[in-house]
Formats: structure tokens, sequence, C-alpha cells
């Protein structure tokens, strides 16, 4: 069993739980990921992990109630336990020196990014961070940001707006100044919709845009292929154990892999009421 | 007293009793297709206790033993049914339980027809002793008289090995070593321990209690299980020798799924085999909503390949509700891996094999869901290295099949989880990881059986190449 040690509300219906399981924090690279299963009866759900303390042996990874499992784990209680949890699984984000990094952050990738760029931070890259949310209300995790960034960027949606408009203005002013002050990389965590219009932003400026996918998964491991998507060439990746990061230019039919993440939208979240806004939600 | 009774030559197997040989092969009585079809309880039901003594005195206790020779485990077949024949279960199971510590595993799934049956002197004339039968019958009374016989255990050496998976290799592996006295833990990378027992083996064909309570039998002798940890993540190949460990035995199972690497393959509703049976069995997508995890399928489901792993698919998509299972083989029915007996089940179901074709691609329905499928015709030709015929393209006899939803069961590749964490360990060019005959890797004090060396067999096979490391493995601690 591995025991929740805190549990907080970060914005409306955005929790950052903290898991007592020191054989995966001792592990933790930035990036990478957990599974867990609540009951004995539960799915297995992945999660990034968005920090970790080994003297404490303890993980964090924040998430957003949706479906059933996220909300059965907001109903959870320091001292509770999870029937399951592994980790880290996936490849470590690729940390070195890049120079100007450009660091897009929204949802769960908000407190996921932090010990990215915080990484990115010891390896002396400049590191631009624009935070992405739907209103303001649901801004969180905006002073951990700061702290690992040299410029933070707040990107609030209005009323009305969409989503990757209200993301990708500042994005784009930074691209309409890269002959002045060029940018190295692109890093970005947030839904599949979001890394997608961020991929084709920057793709004539041929800045490398790493995005972080979270298809469905089952195992986690490599064993069952619900998290394979096509990349350029042909082939095919599992994003469990040949990512979680990709170069966003190279990920072939987008449309296939947002059509493969809702598969089960139907089943599992549209019951809870919820419908699908394009990945609007977040 | 027992042994001196029951051990030795049969006393009164005169020849007049040998030239009464029955040939009246019991059959097993099964679940009514149409009845099966609607249910996930096991397809086979058991022999009762008077089929079970009526089979075993079929047994005619011929010296060669060649029954026993034809086990991969070398389980001492006449002396089992000896007990049998005398009534005593019991010391039925003891034999057993020398030579396997997953009997109600092995009953139900070895290859019987090809091993053990396949060497019983009765076979010449067609109808083998059914041994597979009777070794499920003497597992399944121990579960239900709750008189679980555990074998003697040496005295601790002191030694300490890991093994490395749970699946019938590992198993196997630790309880050999535990029962010569050594201090085994194993890892799983999952929630729960069995491996393809768990995972890929369906309950209809392998009930989950029966698996769980062999596993928990191995714990019995000792052996200490850790559910949640990755070796290759959590703790290296390495961390496990230079700490804890005098020896590591590496079963970590058939890794990632093999795909056609045809245009449309990733469309949704398209599944790898492993990921269709991962969610009905191991998490037990068939009693949605009681348990977390859905498995969404359409009504027209073709499972690509014919091995059991494919069997196992159609038959599970039978049940889930499908109205209409193809089976596509690019082969016909002659050379397919599947058990026959399991062919036999999927064709009582209902399953429709369409033979020499082969997918060429997926067609979307225009919202990246699968639609159809286009196949093309095949021919056999001259055998190949596998010494079956190899499938050759009739050109332009191209056409497409509706269907909406696909189960891809071409196999697996190893998961380079541990080898590329572990750079002194020699793989071939397939991935799998090498060894000598007695299952040593390149890696000094490391071992490995199973589908992690052969690519991808049998359950008895994983389990006879487990019984051959153990010994080795024990000859080294014993150093």
């Amino acid at each position: 069993m591995f025991s929740v040690v805190t549990h907080e509300e970060l914005s409306p219906k955005v929790h950052k739980m903290t898991v007592k399981a020191p054989s995966v924090a001792e592990k933790s690279k930035p990036g990478q990921f957990v599974i867990l299963i609540v009951d004995e009866k539960g799915e297995r759900v992945p999660f990034t992990i968005s920090g970790w303390d080994v003297e404490a042996g303890t993980v964090d990874f924040v998430y957003i109630e949706v479906g059933k499992t996220t909300q059965q784990l907001a109903t959870l209680k320091p001292g509770d336990d999870l029937a399951h949890f592994v980790g880290p699984l996936g490849k470590p984000t690729v940390v070195d020196h890049f120079g100007h990094v450009v660091a897009v952050a929204s949802g769960y990738g908000i407190a996921a990014l932090v010990p990215v760029l915080k990484a990115l931070k010891e390896k002396e890259n400049r590191v631009t961070t624009i935070l992405q949310a739907p209103d303001r209300e649901r801004v969180f995790g905006q002073a951990e940001l700061e702290a690992v960034s040299d410029r933070m960027i707040l990107a609030i949606g209005s009323n009305g707006e969409d989503m990757a408009s209200s993301t990708t203005r500042p994005l784009r002013k930074l691209l309409a100044n890269h002959h002045r002050d060029p940018i190295q990389r692109v890093i970005v965590m947030g839904s599949i919709c979001l890394m997608r219009v961020i991929s084709e932003m920057t793709r004539p400026y041929s800045i490398k845009t790493m995005v972080h996918l979270t298809p469905l998964m089952v195992d986690g491991t490599g064993m069952c292929g619900a998290c394979r998507l096509s990349v350029k060439g042909g082939g095919t990746r599992f994003a469990c154990v040949h990512g979680p990061e990709f170069d966003g230019h190279e990920v072939d039919g987008w449309d296939v892999l947002m059509a493969r993440r809702c598969t089960y939208a139907d089943e599992s979240i549209q019951q809870q009421g919820f419908q699908c806004r394009g990945c609007s939600q977040w | 007293m027992s042994e001196d009774k029951h051990s030795g030559a049969p006393q009164e197997e005169t020849g007049a009793k040998k030239s009464k040989i029955n040939l009246n092969r019991l059959e097993m009585p099964k679940q009514e297709p149409e009845a099966r079809k609607r249910n996930f309880s096991e397809v086979a039901t058991g022999y009762t206790h008077e089929m079970a003594m009526e089979e075993a005195s079929r047994c005619i206790q011929c010296k060669k033993r060649n029954c026993q020779q034809g086990c991969p485990v070398n389980i001492d077949i006449p002396d089992f049914i000896k007990f049998l024949q005398q009534g005593d279960i019991e010391g039925a199971s003891r034999v057993l339980k020398t030579k396997t510590s997953l009997p109600g595993i092995c009953g139900r799934v070895c290859p019987q027809e090809l091993q053990c049956e396949n060497s019983c002197t009765l076979n010449r004339k067609g109808a083998p002793v059914a041994i597979g039968r009777l070794e499920r019958f003497i597992a399944d009374w121990e579960r239900m008289e709750g008189a679980v016989t555990t074998p003697q255990i040496a005295p601790s050496t002191g030694k300490r090995v890991a093994v490395v998976g749970t699946g019938p290799s590992g198993l196997t592996v630790a309880s050999d070593l535990a029962i010569r006295g050594h201090e085994v833990t194993m890892f799983e990378a999952l929630h729960v321990a069995g491996g393809v027992l768990m995972y890929g083996i369906p309950e209809f064909r392998l009930p989950k209690e029966i698996v769980q309570r062999e596993v928990q039998y191995v714990k019995t002798l000792g052996v200490d299980i850790r559910l949640d940890t990755v070796i290759g993540i959590n703790y290296s190949l390495d961390e496990l020798l230079n700490s804890r460990y005098e020896a590591v035995y590496l079963a970590t199972g058939a890794g990632l799924p093999m795909f056609l690497r045809v245009p449309g393959e990733n469309l949704n509703m398209v599944y790898s085999a492993n990921e269709f049976l991962t969610r009905t069995n191991l998490m037990k997508a068939y009693l949605y909503p009681e348990y977390d995890t859905p498995l969404k399928m359409g009504k027209r489901v073709a499972v690509i390949g014919g091995g059991n792993v494919a069997m196992d698919s159609a038959r599970c998509a039978v049940r889930l509700g499908a109205r209409k299972v193809y089976v596509i083989y690019r082969r016909t029915r002659q050379e397919m891996p599947a058990r026959l007996e399991e062919v036999e089940n999927a064709e009582e179901e209902g399953i429709e094999f369409n033979f020499l074709c082969s997918p060429t691609g997926f067609i979307s329905d225009g919202r990246n869901n699968v639609a159809a499928m286009e196949l093309i015709r095949m021919q056999l030709g001259e055998p190949d290295a596998s010494g079956r015929r190899r499938p050759e393209v009739i050109k332009g006899s191209e056409y497409t099949m509706d269907v909406d939803t696909v189960v891809v069961s071409l196999g697996t590749s190893p998961n380079p989880l541990i080898s590329s964490t572990t750079p002194d360990l020699e793989t071939s060019r397939k991935g799998t990881v090498v060894i000598d005959e007695k299952g040593k890797t390149s890696k000094a004090r490391v071992w490995a059986g199973g589908d992690i060396v052969s690519g991808g067999a049998t359950v008895i096979s994983a389990m006879g190449e487990g019984r051959r490391a153990a010994s080795a493995m024990h000859e080294f601690l014993s150093q």
C-alpha cells in the first residue's frame, strides 16, 4: 500500500497529491510518470511526476478531476492508501545546455514542468515560460514556475476566446522576435491539442519543439501498445517506453493521436457529464 | 509404510489384464457452445471423481515411462496415476508437487497432445491416457479439499536469489530454489503476480482464482513477492547483484507487441492482442463497470494471426458480445500454431476462419476509427526456415472487408527495459537474452528463461527452462 501524505486543491478541480513511495522517489527524473491504481477494482492511470523528495521518500503529482478515477482520487485524505503505485516510468525529459528555452505549460503541465525547468536552469539555460489557463480562477503554480524561469508570461483566456489563441499570442510575439532573440528549444506540456498547435507554429522556424505525450495507457511498461503513435517515416512508437517526450515535428497523425486519446471518453468521462470540447478542457 | 505400499512395480499387472487395454479415452465435460459464448466461466468443467478413476484405470503402468520423458518438467506421471488407481488422490498430489508447483495451471494449458500424451504407449492405438485432465483433477481436488501438501523444505542455505518476473518460468525457479533452502525474492512490474497466466490467458481457459492459489502456494514455500517493482527502473540488474542477491533469474516474458506495419494500423479500435487481453483478463473489463477498466469493441471483429493468443482474443471477443468474429491467417488451418483443441473450441463458438489472406491496410470511418480492412490473398510456396510452407502474395487479389474492431496477434518482441540498462548482458539480434544449455546468460550470476529467451513459447516450456536453470543455479549457490 502507498499512503497519501498530503493532498490539496490548487484551483477548482485541480489537485496536488503527495504519496509515500520511496523506491519511486529514489529514481525519479524530470518528465517521468507513475501509474497508480486506487483500489483493487480500479484502472491503471498514468500521471506525470511533478516533484519528489528522496529523503522523505515521497512523490508528487498534479491531476485534474475529470473521470471516475480522478474523482475517486479527489476524495482521498492524508493517511488513506492507494492500492498500487509504480514508477518512475518512461524516459526522462532530455536536459542539456540549449541556450534560450521557451516552455509552455497548461493544466497538469504547469506542475510537471517545474522539475524539468529546474534541471534546465541547472544547465544554465535561459527559460521563458508561458503559463496558460482558461481564466484567472484556474491559475495555479505560478510562484513555483516563476522560481525556475527567467521570464514568466501569463496567458489567460478571456470569455469566448479559445484556449489555443490565448496561449499562442505570447508565443507568436516571441517567434516574431526570433531573429533578434533566438529560441533554441521549445518544450510544451499540456493538452494534445495545445502541443499540436505549438508544434505547427514553430515548424516554419525549425525550432526543436519537444512535446510531452500522454496517450491512454494500460500497463505503462511497453506490453500493451495502447499508447502507440506514428512518427515520420512510418514508424510506430510507444509513449510509455520510447517517450513520453517526443519531437513535435516528428509526430505523424495528430488527428489519430487525439482520437485515440478520446477512445474511452464516452465510457469513463462522458457519463460524468464531461463534454468533449476539442481538448479545450485543458 | 504407505510408501512401501505405493512404490515399486505394480504386483498384479498380469498378462491377462494387459490384453484388455481400454481404448475408451474419457472426454472432459464442457459447457455447450451456445451457453459458454455468453459467459467467462471455464469451458471445460473437469472430470468428476468417477471419471478420473475410470480414466486413471486405463494406464497400463508400462515400464517405458515415455510419458515422463515427454514432460518438460519430468513429472513422475506413471507414479501419480498409480496413486489415483489406488484411490489415493493426496498421494498422487504429493508425487505431482515434487516436480511442479503449478499443477492446476499445467493440467489446463499444457499442450499435452505434443508432450506426455504424445509419448503415451496407448497413443499408438490413438487413445493416450488423458494425463493433463488427471493432473487437473488432482490439483482441483486438492484445492476443493483444502488439503494442500507442501514438500519438505531444505534447511536454509543463507543464499539469496532474485527472480525477475512472476510468470510460469519465474514461479518454477522460485519454488525449486525455495525448496532447496535458498531465500527467494520475486519482482513483478504489474500489480498482480502471475504474468501471462493473469494478463494473457483468459478466465474461461484458466480461472484466475486457480492462478492465485498456485501463486499463494509458491509463497507458502517461503518466497517473497514484490509487486509494482520494475527491474531496469527501480533497481538495475547490477544493483540487485551488488546488493542482496547472489544470483538472479530473468523471466520477464514476452514484451512489446508486434504490428503489421501497414497504413492505418494506429487507428482507433485497432488493438494489439496484449492490450485486448490485458484489458479483458488482468483488468477484468468483462466485469465493467464493477471493475473500472472498459474495453471498447464493435460488432465485427477481425483477429489477425493463427496462434493461441489469437484464439484467446477471438474467443474473448465472442464473449464480450461481438456479432461476428473472424480469424485472419495467412497460411492454412494445418499450419496454424494454435493448439488444435483451441481451434476446435473457437470453431464451435462460431468464429469464422479466413485462411490464405493477409491485411495490407486499414481504412478509417472518417473519424479515425477503423471501418474496413484491405487484404490480399495468399498461396503457399516452398517451406521456409520454420518448415512451414511460405505464404506468397497472389498479385491482383486485393479485396476489402468491413470490420469495426481489429486485434493484431502477431507475437511480441522482448522488452528492452533490462537489456538496455545492462550493457554486458548478451542479446540476440531479435533482442532475446542469449543463454547456454543450462540457462546461464553471458553475465556472471545471471540466468534466464521463458519468453525473454525464446521470444514466445508455451507455459510449460517456460517452466522447463526454469527447472533446468534452477538446477544450475542451485549447483552454483552450493559451491
